[in-house]
């Protein structure tokens, strides 16, 4: 059997994913304190042609009015991760914000919508993110990282990796699913009052625009 | 006034059946009607005939013709049986819709009878239709065709006069596709 | 504080201090009944019309109030409901002299700020009073939730087989990872036939994907069908009231029962709820449900119970919209299927809301997997928490509609369950199911007991499978080949139940032998002490008689 640098990155991950305590308790490693992104708007969102890039939807308070997920995660470093992770299979990210919407699943249709290969991801403020594909219905999903607060740093870093795969045409192994029935309790609450405040920049009547992130 | 003027040449035994159902049926609008039971005309009872599979096993056919008591295991095993015979009809839906209404529950009742259209429709267009009522999915005209369809090529007067009533209510809400 | 008071310090560590807790913040709705923004209860009705509704004239009307104006609401009793107090309607709720049919004739005729009004007026003993003498179907029961972190589907079906066997007249299941949905429902199909002929199960995921699994008879029932109070959270799910409609209909001309899912908390969980409370949102959702012919409900917060669970009366919300459910003349499954707190107090303080006066399905949800394994994010009960329940049901002589069972018969009902769903696989050219995944189901605790199954391959199965359109016939012809009779005909006898549509009526349910029960054959008929639903005789023998008694033969 081959071990190759990659698979042995790989298992370490998720060996270290498997020895994490519940997201609450852990402070993932950032690189800086959140602060807003400078991310610039270029113009309007066009469906891409280059089949080797996967697109990065972002609902307008993300890096903006709201700077880190629900477990402080700074949205600069969510970023740095699932592009490094597309970069790490050799493909091209790309980023818009969709305005018209806070929902996740519909931000991430959206992104695979405009996407050259068809694979989009969807990622909003708090930090609940999606697969998707472009011809799957907005509600259905590759894959669904539904509680934000289980989704830490590598995670971002494998779902970048894993679209890529998908945008590859492989048929990869889902990021492990995790599961912390008490997250409800802790952090619903508080994420009801970070939607209410994603949703305050929501335009239903503004186009998706590109996105440079200077 | 449920007399059909459509083309019926090419409908087999059990559309006539159902037209038959259709045509007994009173045909009235969405709105659910409090005093709607006593209008029914096949008065089936809720405590002397449900449940029909034990009361009324002779009013009980699968959508081929087979009753309860035809669908074996035997049958089964040795192929006899097809997913069509394990289908509900249009008459057990509009006899169960009688229940609902004999039991005071009309809107119930009007699910059901809108169901017992939709038996006609294939699976995979009924999923089509409904994917298509979902926001932004068409634009007005293409609700009016499928309401059209709905009516002509399936008889579901009451279900077009519901993707109708959607038409206009996106376009005033401001949910259909922009043409 | 420089220096800590040592009870103070107890006190923070202690579960409760876990949970959220927010403030009402009134001008988004986070607020659990009686928003200053609610509306006032109006009606007008011209040509048996609904003209004007709650202060909206009709030209104002959003989706939601045009659906419930035009398909819920009954104008013939409208104008009289009206116009009656409010408080004089709350009391009705809890008069054992009122008979239920005489407050349902009513209550279609309410708009939702009516219902709020009413209802805003009722403590918790007295809701509970008025579910004890509205809800639908006589005999309470339940529905569990049959999950695990790896969608493994040995151990789904013995889980599924474990639960039936324990009384549950429902299982749900969903997935981790999206396409592994019809394995998942295959698996309760077969293993929730094993542990008890007559159980219902259905897959819970996207609507489309659902509907085509009842389709093809890989499930029984659908209940995630979810509608939301506010128009902007409704499109934002995707559907409106009329697409939603379309989809009931599809599932009854289909032969397959059909629920609504709601719960207060969603909308401003998805960030639109226009500054209204929860509950009143809530109760729009419970008619446009009503409205659109559907039979039942399930709600109680459900996946948003951390939302009212964190604002000052959100407990009590939560049983006001499940009765506001059963006085639409509804089934309601009332949640208790999530977790929503740290506390074990608060926790059963909360389930004792339903579980007291009884429900169509106290539990729409009790996990039957311990909750680690359970993908709804946690129920508020589960499998560690069985004999807990069944002293409860002894202690309080109430019906949770939980069996007292023998670690010898859960072995065995497991085994079988798994051994019979390794045949189907077998004959389906699934991936196989080897003999240690059969052992190591049988005994697990949950799925850390499991070995990992290949996910990519049963991936590609699972497609495989969906696109040669299996049906459940096709399970039924493997059972039978490989010996499993009795299970084939069981899952043959679900599918006739399809074809005679009796399970389409309000809180349907079967029994061991494919009688239904509903609220039609088993009407509620409490009127007061001596009457309704009353745990006694056999059923008394069975759950006073838990395992642990010692009885006075044996001392």
């Amino acid at each position: 059997m081959k071990i190759s640098e990659e698979m042995v990155k790989e298992i370490i991950l998720e060996v270290m994913g498997q020895m994490q305590p519940p997201a609450s308790a852990s402070a993932p490693a950032s690189t800086a304190a959140p602060v807003p992104l400078n991310l610039r708007e270029t113009g309007d969102a066009v469906v891409g042609k280059d089949k080797n890039e996967v697109v990065i939807g972002l609902p307008p308070a993300f890096g903006n009015t709201m700077t880190q997920t629900i477990i402080h995660i700074p949205h600069q470093d969510v970023l740095r991760e699932v592009m490094a992770g597309i970069e790490e299979e050799g493909l091209k990210a790309r980023l818009v914000k969709v305005n018209r919407t806070a929902d996740v699943g519909f931000i991430g249709h959206e992104a695979a919508k405009l996407s050259g290969s068809g694979i989009g991801i969807g990622i909003i403020s708090r930090g609940t993110s999606v697969i998707h594909q472009r011809d799957l219905a907005p509600l259905q999903n590759l894959e669904l990282f539904s509680q934000a607060p289980l989704v830490e740093l590598e995670t971002f870093r494998a779902m970048g990796r894993n679209a890529a795969k998908y945008a590859k045409g492989e048929n990869p192994s889902p990021v492990p699913v995790r599961n912390d029935p008490m997250a409800r309790p802790k952090y619903q609450g508080l994420a009801a009052l970070l939607h209410n405040k994603e949703t305050q920049l929501v335009d239903r009547h503004k186009s998706t625009k590109e996105l440079a992130l200077a | 006034m449920a007399q059909s003027q459509q083309d019926t040449a090419a409908q087999d035994a059990i559309a006539a059946m159902v037209k038959q159902v259709l045509a007994a049926m009173n045909q009235g609008g969405t709105q659910p009607s409090a005093s709607a039971p006593a209008q029914s005309s096949g008065h089936l009872d809720a405590k002397k005939d449900y449940p029909l599979a034990a009361k009324r096993p002779d009013l009980v056919q699968s959508a081929s013709g087979l009753q309860l008591n035809d669908i074996t295991l035997e049958k089964v095993v040795s192929g006899q049986i097809k997913f069509e015979d394990i289908k509900i009809r249009p008459e057990t839906l509009e006899y169960q819709a009688q229940i609902a209404e004999s039991a005071g529950r009309p809107h119930l009742a009007a699910n059901m009878r809108r169901a017992a259209e939709l038996t006609r429709v294939p699976d995979a267009r009924v999923l089509e239709i409904y994917n298509s009522l979902r926001p932004y999915r068409c634009t007005k005209q293409e609700m009016l065709d499928i309401a059209a369809e709905l009516e002509n090529q399936y008889q579901a007067k009451i279900c077009a006069a519901l993707v109708r009533e959607a038409a206009d209510v996106y376009e005033k809400a401001g949910r259909l596709k922009a043409a | 504080m420089a220096k800590r008071q040592k009870r103070f310090e107890v006190l923070a560590d202690r579960a409760v201090n876990q949970d959220g807790f927010i403030k009402e913040w009134m001008e988004v709705g986070l607020i659990a009944l009686d928003s200053p923004q609610d509306p006032t209860p109006s009606i007008c009705i011209e040509q048996g019309k609904v003209v004007e509704m709650d202060g909206k004239k009709r030209d104002q009307f959003d989706m939601i109030d045009a659906w419930i104006a035009d398909h819920t609401i009954v104008t013939e009793v409208a104008e009289e409901v009206m116009a009656m107090d409010s408080l004089t309607i709350a009391r009705m709720l809890v008069d054992i002299n009122v008979p239920r049919k005489e407050i349902v004739r009513l209550s279609v005729g309410m708009t939702p700020a009516k219902y709020v009004d009413v209802l805003k007026r009722l403590n918790v003993v007295e809701l509970m009073m008025a579910m004890q003498k509205l809800r639908s179907r006589s005999t309470p029961s339940n529905q569990a939730h049959v999950t695990n972190v790896k969608d493994s589907a040995p151990l789904l079906a013995a889980d599924a087989a474990e639960a039936t066997l324990r009384g549950f007249a429902e299982i749900e299941t969903t997935v981790g990872v999206g396409r592994y949905a019809p394995m998942n429902a295959l698996s309760l199909l077969v293993g929730g036939q094993t542990g008890r002929p007559g159980v219902l199960a259905q897959c819970a995921v996207e609507e489309a994907l659902e509907l085509t699994m009842g389709m093809r008879g890989l499930t029984h029932y659908a209940e995630t069908v979810s509608v939301y109070g506010t128009e902007q959270v409704f499109v934002d799910g995707d559907d409106t009231p009329w697409s939603k409609a379309f989809l009931a209909s599809a599932y009854a001309s289909r032969g397959l029962k059909m629920r609504y899912t709601s719960g207060t908390g969603s909308e401003v969980q998805m960030g639109y709820a226009e500054g209204k409370s929860m509950l009143y949102l809530e109760i729009r959702c419970i008619m446009v449900t009503k409205g659109a012919g559907v039979q039942g409900l399930q709600n109680g917060s459900i996946s948003c119970i951390g939302v009212p669970g964190a604002v000052p009366a959100g407990i009590r919300a939560v049983l006001a919209e499940n009765v506001a459910t059963v006085l639409n003349d509804l089934e309601v499954a009332s949640g208790n299927d999530q977790t929503f707190t740290h506390s074990p107090i608060r926790n059963t303080a909360r389930m004792l809301m339903q579980f007291l006066p009884g429900t169509d399905f106290i539990f729409s949800g009790y996990s039957a997997s311990p909750n680690y394994d359970n993908m709804f994010a946690g129920s508020t009960h589960d499998v560690d928490d069985y004999d807990d329940m069944l002293v409860l049901q002894r202690d309080l002589q109430t019906d949770m509609s939980l069996n007292p069972v023998s670690e010898e018969d859960v072995i065995a009902v497991r085994n079988r369950a798994v051994l019979a769903l390794k045949a189907v696989f077998e004959e389906l050219r699934l991936p196989p199911i080897t003999d240690a995944e059969v052992e190591a189901a049988t005994y697990a605790h949950g799925s850390k007991d499991m070995p990992d199954r290949n996910v990519p391959e049963d991936l590609r199965a699972v497609d495989e499978m969906m696109q040669r359109g299996t049906t459940g016939l096709d399970v039924v012809q493997a059972l039978a080949k490989r010996g499993f009779q009795d299970v084939a005909e069981s899952v043959l006898n679900m599918l006739k139940g399809k074809v005679s549509g009796d399970y389409l009526h309000t809180s349907a349910i079967f029994d061991k032998d494919f009688n239904v029960i509903s609220a039609v054959n088993d009407p509620n008929t409490y009127t007061g002490p001596g009457t309704g639903y009353r745990l006694e005789g056999e059923r008394w023998d069975l759950l006073k008689n838990i395992p642990a008694a010692i009885s006075p033969e044996d001392v």
